[in-house]
């Protein structure tokens, strides 16, 4: 890989001075990183200028002056309960998605033909794209309790409203998040499946290994850090989902990106801007806490398969 | 690969639990598909609902936005990242680290707290124009747009293309619309859907920055007529996945061509 990038830039560099001095002579100069500024400064003027400015305001009152009780009001209720609801939904929702679409993921490389995998990559690809407003109008109308699938599931003798269930609920995010993260799921893991070599399994059978013990020390501890990674992007996908669940509930959870949004829509008639801006910087502190191990495995785990 | 062996008996049950998979996939969809259909009561339908979508005056108007967001995102995407991209593998491969890295930050932050920041930190002018909801879901559809082309340009010598170009005196345009985008045309189709279906159904961004958009108004439209809001979340779901299935067939097919 580093013999690779040297010759190549020693390659480029030398071609475009012998086309176009110009570039050449800036090689080591300002000019050098020019053709990324767009970008860059995009990135600062879109992206990073507007995140400071959550961090900085989190520290204000309302006059301007610093203070830390923004950030204390995190850890009392009502926000340490939303925070609770919020990693809560985030954890579960993942495991919702993870073990159903690792075993999805399993089964179609076990018995699937080509044309079975072609069909299940193009409708995890289009169900994991569909999420927000029209997919809890779906459920709704499908699961509500005149919906066909309440009928038919009654029809069939299980009463899903019986037990007292409903879909505005926690539990009733939770199915309607699975509708995209098990999709999800299938799409990240399958890489990592498709990865194993057949040889690995041969070559444990020719050495006498069962099939228990193969998958035990061999293919389970392959998957481990790429299940990891899955489930942690999985987890900040529910964690800071907001128009599925602004959609569905009408104020009877209490979500921590559902709190920021009624804090910023400004009917308020006490100013919390402030305070909303500290549960953003909550929300950016968990997903870091999530993130950043997901992508250390993710760098790790894709050296290692490929 | 190889498929792994397997028993008989397993294999019987791996079909059913993917046929048992298929059917709670189909279900909510068709379930909805027949509420919207409904007029009243349970057991007579019509295409009420889907003519009451067409009635309103905002359905036409908010689609219109949203397309015209969507087509400057498509835009800003093109010219930010193709240009950066293919500098990245001609001449600046020590940056493409940092830079994989930068892009990919936008897929960590909650996209609550970034329409949070931009709300309060972008000026007047900028926020007084819908066209920031296009530059907020270009930063959002970053960390795959970039994947895309940067996988597009791996391998592909664009280095001594580009110097052969050059060594003919070809413009810096003419190397971007003649040279590099015919040998990644399917990475930047990828890159143009992606972003097109992010900004589509985008719901978090229009809603805090207080901008009228098709999803916005769904859910608005929703508190006034429950079996219109299903009607027309059934035709947004269909029309979107429609698109996106043609999309993946025919990048397979074009895979399979390219092999």
């Amino acid at each position: 890989m580093a013999e690779d990038l040297t010759l190549s830039s020693q390659l480029s560099s030398f071609k475009v001075t012998g086309a176009n001095s110009r570039t050449g002579y800036l090689r080591n100069g300002i000019g050098d990183i020019l053709p990324i500024a767009p970008l860059v400064i995009f990135l600062l003027v879109f992206f990073l200028w507007p995140i400071s400015a959550v961090f900085v305001n989190a520290f204000k009152d309302n006059d301007g002056t610093f203070t830390w009780s923004n950030y204390l009001l995190l850890f009392q209720d009502p926000y340490r309960r939303a925070f609770y609801n919020s990693v809560r939904l985030g954890i579960i929702s993942a495991l919702t998605g993870a073990i159903p679409g690792a075993l999805i993921a399993l089964i179609i490389e076990k018995i699937g033909g080509n044309r079975l995998k072609k069909i299940v990559a193009s409708v995890s690809g289009v169900l994991a794209n569909t999420g927000g407003v029209p997919l809890a109008f779906m459920f709704l109308a499908a699961f509500g309790p005149e919906g066909l699938a309440t009928l038919s599931l009654k029809a069939l003798g299980i009463d899903i409203y019986g037990h007292g269930f409903t879909l505005f609920s926690f539990w009733g995010l939770v199915i309607i998040y699975s509708y995209f993260q098990i999709p999800i799921m299938v799409i990240i893991f399958s890489p990592a499946i498709e990865a194993i070599r057949k040889e690995w399994h041969d070559a444990s059978q020719s050495l006498g290994a069962s099939n228990y013990q193969y998958w035990r020390f061999i293919g389970i501890p392959i998957l481990i850090p790429s299940f990891i990674a899955s489930f942690l992007l999985l987890f900040a996908s529910a964690f800071s989902a907001f128009a599925t669940a602004r959609a569905m509930t009408v104020g009877n959870i209490s979500l921590v990106p559902l709190i920021i949004g009624t804090l910023l829509d400004g009917n308020l008639t006490v100013n919390q801007f402030n305070l909303g801006y500290a549960l953003a910087m909550g929300m950016i502190i968990i997903a870091l806490i999530a993130m950043i191990p997901y992508l250390i495995i993710q760098r790790k785990t894709s050296r290692w398969l490929h | 690969m190889a498929p792994l062996r397997t028993k008989k008996s397993t294999s019987l049950i791996a079909r059913v639990f993917l046929v048992c998979v298929g059917i709670l996939v189909c279900l909510p969809l068709i379930g909805a598909a027949e509420f919207s259909l409904r007029e009243g009561g349970r057991t007579k339908h019509s295409f009420h609902a889907y003519r009451w979508i067409f009635e309103q005056e905002d359905f036409s108007k908010t689609l219109l936005t949203t397309l015209q967001i969507s087509l400057v995102a498509v835009f800003v995407t093109f010219f930010l990242m193709v240009p950066t991209v293919a500098w990245l593998h001609i001449q600046g491969k020590r940056y493409l680290r940092f830079v994989e890295v930068l892009t990919v930050l936008p897929l960590i932050i909650p996209v609550v707290a970034l329409a949070t920041g931009a709300a309060l930190a972008l000026p007047a002018w900028i926020q007084s124009s819908k066209y920031i909801l296009s530059m907020m879901y270009v930063v959002l559809a970053m960390p795959f747009t970039f994947r895309a082309l940067d996988i597009g340009m791996r391998g592909r010598q664009l280095d001594i293309l580009v110097a052969a170009a050059r060594s003919l005196g070809a413009k810096w345009w003419s190397i971007i619309f003649m040279i590099i985008t015919p040998i990644i045309l399917k990475s930047i189709f990828a890159s143009i859907f992606l972003t097109v279906a992010l900004s589509l159904g985008e719901f978090t961004f229009a809603q805090l920055l207080h901008w009228s958009t098709f999803p916005t108004w769904v859910a608005v439209a929703a508190q006034g007529n429950i079996l219109g809001a299903t009607a027309l979340s059934v035709s947004a779901l269909l029309s979107a996945w429609l698109l996106l299935f043609s999309f993946t067939f025919f990048d397979r097919k074009k895979q399979n061509e390219a092999k």
